[in-house]
């Protein structure tokens, strides 16, 4: 390792940095230092998005065993950076300020976890990444309101939340034990599990750990049968930091996912590819219907990321390259979703955090009533993120669904799930219509209903432009998604390595494997049907 | 001028007034206040400017290369369908268009400035009507630029959405908000057509791209080069010929753009009279190649600008409303052009475009400069002789009002007696219909003049009558002078060159088949052409007299014509009666319908659908009792999920 490579690492140290520094100012007694921490941790933000953005899309490139850098990690960090300083915007004034130093150290620290993840090549870094984005939110939620439900949900959480790092931990340790290695791909001869799983058909200690993964971080994206934290969770944080909760857990856990899918050579034996099917309509299905019944808006809008992640599991599960059609790129089709969920979800939490009513935050569908006239400039942003979570035109969430579910539909006949997978979409595209009446009750509530006593704005500048972040962008990537979706389809294809992952010649369009690989292997992927011409 | 240079300048013409219409929509209640007309006049003037650079490029250019698609990115990219493409057609007809388009929306906004206000106090909803109109140039631009249908439609409808919103100004007013609820409901039935036909396209040709589609059309293939019936084309023709009529307010969906008049004089002038109601005319000539593939179709749009021509011009003899005249008078113009794209005249069609926009942008913009200085009272029976108190307005309404009438050497002359010439050599009895048409436009014209300027000096009680300032005078004399010579830019004599201007775009379509059409007959000579000119000049000028003798030296002749001809008048007083017959076929039923579903809505429909939620709402309450907030429930639940997915992993 020499300065060259460590200074690719350049956006990670100065989160870790700033971090530090905000842990420092805060400690500090008085209070008007700790007005700085807010714009210490925005300026950190930016700095580490200013550098990654100068260091561009790396070439694949190792760092040290444990770290690779790729295409994926440039999206993942842009992402995440992006949204993590709307989220850092939407949290200025939070919470008292003796414990902002503490506080914002830990979203930085959260967000750092996201960046390691998305460049680490070893199953016990990717475990620690995961983990460093979870433990500094248990601690989040606890500190973000003076609340004794704050409380409860804190531990919950981290009770909860310890119990799937622990599955996660087992199911890698069968993984492991089946391949040898916990280094996820080598650039050389050496042992890997991209290696191993190019060689060899799956054991049952590997399917069992590859489930056990799968569970772990069904935990992190909050997918069923482990979204039953979701709602007291989100209800007892306070809503700045439930937009972070919806948002850094789930980019991690789905980021982690397609590094070890990508690990396996998206060749997942048949009775797993059908554990995420059914995880998949479950999580879609259970989150959209009991959502509905909610009058609280925080735990419907839990159950609604709940839904969401159910949308991104169908796109998962296509993988990066399917049959034909317009969109025929599963995994880049997530990471475009993801970015636009992180965009609308923050959007709504910030929204309901700029309000009191009587004295007391936001938490119900009658407290939303009369926002419009209040503020009707906040009302139309409401209404645009409800719209995009909908999936309606003119907004970024139409197009983000668009792409998921034609994903799905573009696989060739030849592929043997192609049918399953249409049923999915299809189970995806009734959820979407189930999905519209509660968030369509939160625009009613906005625009419609009236109210004996409106919400009163209790938000400052930096939550009302974190609310502007949040929407415009919504609007302008439905009118001009390429730029995103551009680099979501580099960030899908080569993750890691570049010699045992399957490379995609975009000029052409033809699927081409390096000579290490059999080329064979590519037309009995079950994960993804390889031609694309 | 390279191409990126074009490409910038479409970017500007269409980001320029959106921007303006974002900066004014959401700054302008806080920040710019009494000054967010700025605002937009920067934005349209900047498009303004980058249309100029357009045009000049396109006049510029050598023969030949007129013409340019420029994609700007894909919607999607490596999609396989180019519908998902956003690209720009610039060619002499959408340069034209822009001119038009952007230089009568400059004057609009400079002239709204002191309209908007009241004894200089901004009106309520200034800035809003400010970034409306922003918004309005920006669908308006986007409509003529696209360069595929897709984005035509896109256009089509937010053109529609704004003049539903400029319509429905002042909402607080009943009427108001009637009328912009009519035009958008009629609006809808042409669109429903129009989208339809796109469908169609879309089915047929397997691409949205204009020149794909136009090139596949006159090849008369679809892309796998199979034979497309000739019923297929006639049937798309006539579907986007129903936009067309709901857009351009032609029979039978005329009845829109009258009530319209509730909007603001000033989005009469724009959107009622210059650019939106043109879009019909925009859309035929620019599907030229479709529906000059279809002599049915062709003969169904002269038939139905014939005598929409007529039909309207009838109905603008005896109302009263000044603005409601000028409605029916845009109805007969638009009912001209789409008589001279129906007789293959297209060029014809998109000149008398050119010149109408000006005076009849002129006629709007002086009939608000009278209701302006009137307090808002428009009724031609409450008030009369105002040439001294308003002369400026009076002089230019005249100027505006002769091109009109079709005086001899005004715009609206030349253009108007080339639609009459093509249609007369196309067909006798659409010829005579024009022309007839014609004496008819010369005397409501005037007697609206007549009454309105000339005798006893009349003004409402309580009204303290002035002439407007110079922010509106300023953009009328602007387009009296258009309105006296932009006629000429056709007239061979003078050196005009309009016709071969647009003849890149019509060559292979209107052109091509009216030749074909030529060939049994004998070529008009020069003087036909001019004998034409002649006797239109003379109708116009005896009408004009006529007129004058009615309305002027005494006004007993109103009356003994109410008196002798009643039920002409009635009907005439009625329009028709088309409203009430809308109302009585359509309304009323769908009205009454409507009380029928939701009686089946309230009681049917809600009662299934509880049925139906039943289902997920029981599953939601059991779900419910797993969510009883204990740790350890939670902790248990998960673990056998985890264990029924191992289950069924390795069960199966």
């Amino acid at each position: 390792m020499n300065f060259e490579q460590l200074s690719m690492l350049a956006p990670e140290f100065t989160m870790l940095v700033g971090g530090c520094l905000a842990l420092l100012v805060g400690a500090t007694s008085a209070s008007q230092r700790a007005q700085l921490v807010s714009p210490l941790a925005f300026i950190t933000i930016v700095a580490a998005l200013l550098m990654t953005l100068s260091l561009g899309t790396p070439e694949s490139a190792q760092v040290i065993p444990g770290l690779w850098l790729s295409s994926l990690t440039f999206y993942v960090r842009c992402v995440a950076l992006v949204v993590g300083a709307i989220i850092v915007l939407v949290n200025w004034h939070q919470p008292t300020a003796s414990e902002r130093g503490e506080y914002m150290a830990l979203i930085l620290f959260s967000l750092l976890g996201v960046l390691l993840t998305a460049s680490s090549n070893d199953l016990i870094v990717l475990f620690f990444s995961i983990e460093l984005v979870s433990i500094p939110t248990y601690v989040l939620i606890g500190l973000s309101r003076e609340d004794s439900r704050a409380s409860e949900s804190a531990v919950k959480y981290f009770f909860l939340g310890a119990l799937s790092a622990a599955i996660l931990a087992y199911g890698m340790s069968f993984l492991y034990g089946a391949a040898g290695t916990t280094l996820l791909q080598t650039s050389g001869d050496g042992a890997s599990i991209a290696a191993w799983a190019s060689h060899g058909v799956m054991s049952g200690t590997a399917i069992v750990g590859l489930l056990l993964i799968l569970a772990g971080l069904a935990f992190k994206v909050a997918a069923v049968p482990l979204h039953v934290y979701v709602g007291d969770v989100y209800e007892g944080a306070a809503s700045p930091i439930t937009g972070l909760l919806g948002f850094v857990p789930k980019l991690a856990g789905f980021v982690a996912l397609i590094q070890i899918f990508s690990a396996c050579q998206w060749d997942v034996p048949d009775a797993a590819y059908w554990a995420i099917w059914a995880m998949a309509a479950a999580t879609m299905t259970v989150g959209n219907v009991v959502a509905l019944l909610q009058t609280n808006v925080k735990r419907m809008l839990a159950y609604s990321s709940v839904a969401h992640t159910g949308y991104m599991l169908v796109a998962l599960l296509v993988g990066p390259m399917a049959g034909h059609g317009p969109m025929h790129n599963g995994v880049a089709a997530l990471l475009f979703y993801i970015a636009v969920y992180g965009a609308m979800n923050l959007g709504l939490f910030a929204v309901l955090s700029a309000f009191a009513r009587r004295g007391k935050p936001i938490e119900t569908l009658d407290d939303l009533a009369g926002l419009a006239t209040v503020s009707p400039l906040i009302g139309l942003a409401t209404a645009v993120c409800s719209f995009s979570l909908m999936g309606l035109p003119p907004t970024a969430g139409f197009v983000g669904k668009l792409y998921v579910f034609s994903s799905a539909f573009s696989l060739g006949a030849e592929h043997a799930f192609q049918k399953p997978l249409i049923i999915l979409a299809v189970i995806g595209v009734v959820n979407s219509a189930i999905g519209a009446a509660y968030y369509l009750r939160i625009v009613a509530s906005v625009y419609i209903r009236e109210s004996d006593e409106s919400p009163t704005p209790v938000a400052g500048h930096p939550v009302r432009w974190g609310i502007a972040l949040c929407s415009i962008p919504l609007l302008v990537l439905f009118v001009w998604p390429v730029g995103l979706l551009d680099t979501a389809r580099q960030a899908s294809v080569p993750t890691n390595a570049p010699v045992h992952s399957v490379k995609v010649v975009e000029a052409s369009g033809i699927t081409s494997a390096p000579n290490t690989t059999p080329p064979v292997l590519l037309n009995e992927m079950p994960f993804a049907a390889a031609s694309r011409d | 001028m390279s191409i990126e240079t074009l490409k910038l300048c479409g970017i500007i013409i269409l980001l320029a007034p959106l921007a303006a219409a974002v900066v004014a929509g959401a700054l302008g209640t806080r920040v710019l206040k009494s000054q967010t007309h700025w605002v937009t006049i920067l934005g349209v003037g900047s498009a303004f400017t980058c249309s100029c650079l357009v045009f000049n490029q396109v006049v510029g250019a050598p023969a030949g290369e007129s013409m340019a698609t420029i994609p700007i990115y894909d919607w999607i990219p490596n999609a396989t369908a180019s519908m998902f493409r956003v690209e720009l057609l610039i060619d002499p007809l959408t340069s034209l268009m822009l001119l038009v388009v952007t230089g009568v929306a400059l004057l609009v906004v400079i002239y709204s400035r002191d309209y908007m206000r009241d004894h200089g106090q901004p009106e309520r909803g200034y800035e809003r009507f400010f970034a409306f109109l922003a918004l309005f140039v920006f669908s308006m631009c986007a409509l003529v630029l696209g360069g595929n249908f897709i984005l035509l439609y896109l256009g089509w409808e937010a053109v529609g959405l704004c003049s539903y919103l400029l319509i429905g100004f002042y909402y607080d007013r009943p009427t108001a908000a009637a009328a912009a609820k009519k035009a958008f409901l009629v609006n809808r039935v042409g669109d429903f057509g129009f989208g339809l036909g796109i469908l169609l396209i879309y089915l047929t040709f397997g691409s949205l791209e204009y020149t794909a589609v136009f090139d596949m059309v006159s090849r008369g293939v679809d892309a796998a080069g199979n034979t497309v019936p000739s019923s297929t084309i006639t049937t798309i023709a006539l579907l986007l010929l129903c936009g067309a009529c709901g857009k351009s307010a032609q029979l039978p969906l005329h009845v829109w753009l009258p009530d319209a008049m509730e909007g603001p004089s000033p989005v009469s002038a724009l959107i009622h009279a210059a650019t939106m109601v043109t879009a019909g005319i925009y859309m035929i000539a620019r599907c030229g190649a479709i529906f000059s593939a279809s002599a049915t179709a062709m003969t169904v749009v002269a038939v139905i600008g014939a005598v929409t021509a007529l039909f309207a011009a009838t109905i603008a003899l005896v109302q009263t409303d000044m603005k409601r005249i000028l409605a029916y008078s845009t109805i007969s113009q638009l009912g001209y052009m789409v008589l001279g794209a129906g007789v293959y005249a297209a060029d014809s069609a998109v000149f008398h475009l050119f010149t109408h926009a000006f005076f009849k942008a002129l006629l709007f913009l002086g009939a608000g400069s009278v209701m302006h200085a009137m307090g808002g009272i428009i009724d031609l029976r409450q008030f009369g002789g105002l040439r001294r108190v308003l002369p400026w307005t009076f002089r230019t309404f005249v100027i505006g009002s002769l091109a009109l009438a079709g005086f001899p050497l005004f715009s609206g002359f030349f253009s108007k007696d080339e639609i009459i010439h093509h249609a007369l050599t196309a067909s006798p009895v659409l010829g005579v219909m024009a022309l007839v048409t014609a004496a008819l436009t010369a005397f409501y014209t005037f007697r609206m003049v007549f009454l309105a300027f000339w005798g006893r000096e009349r003004i409402p009680e309580g009204v303290h009558a002035h002439e407007s300032g110079g922010w509106m005078l300023a953009p009328l004399m602007i387009l009296s002078v258009g309105a006296v010579f932009a006629g000429y830019l056709g007239v061979h004599a003078v050196g005009g060159g309009f016709h071969e201007f647009l003849a890149p775009v019509f060559e292979h379509t209107f052109a091509a088949h009216r030749h074909v059409t030529h060939v049994a007959g004998v070529e008009p000579t020069l003087w036909d052409e001019y004998g034409l000119m002649v006797v239109s000049g003379a109708i116009a000028i005896l009408a004009i007299a006529l007129a004058y003798v009615l309305y002027v030296p005494q006004r007993w002749f109103p009356a003994l014509v109410k008196a002798s001809a009643v039920r002409t008048h009635r009907t005439l007083w009625n329009k028709y009666y088309v409203d009430e017959l809308y109302d009585a076929g359509l309304v009323s039923p769908a009205r009454r319908a409507g009380r029928v579903c939701v009686g089946l809505d309230d009681y049917l429909i809600d009662g299934l659908v509880w049925l139906a939620t039943a289902i997920p709402r029981g599953l939601g309450y059991s779900a419910r009792v797993l969510q009883s907030g204990f740790l350890q429930g939670y902790g248990v639940s998960m673990v056998a999920g985890i264990a029924i997915i191992m289950m069924f992993v390795f069960w199966s």
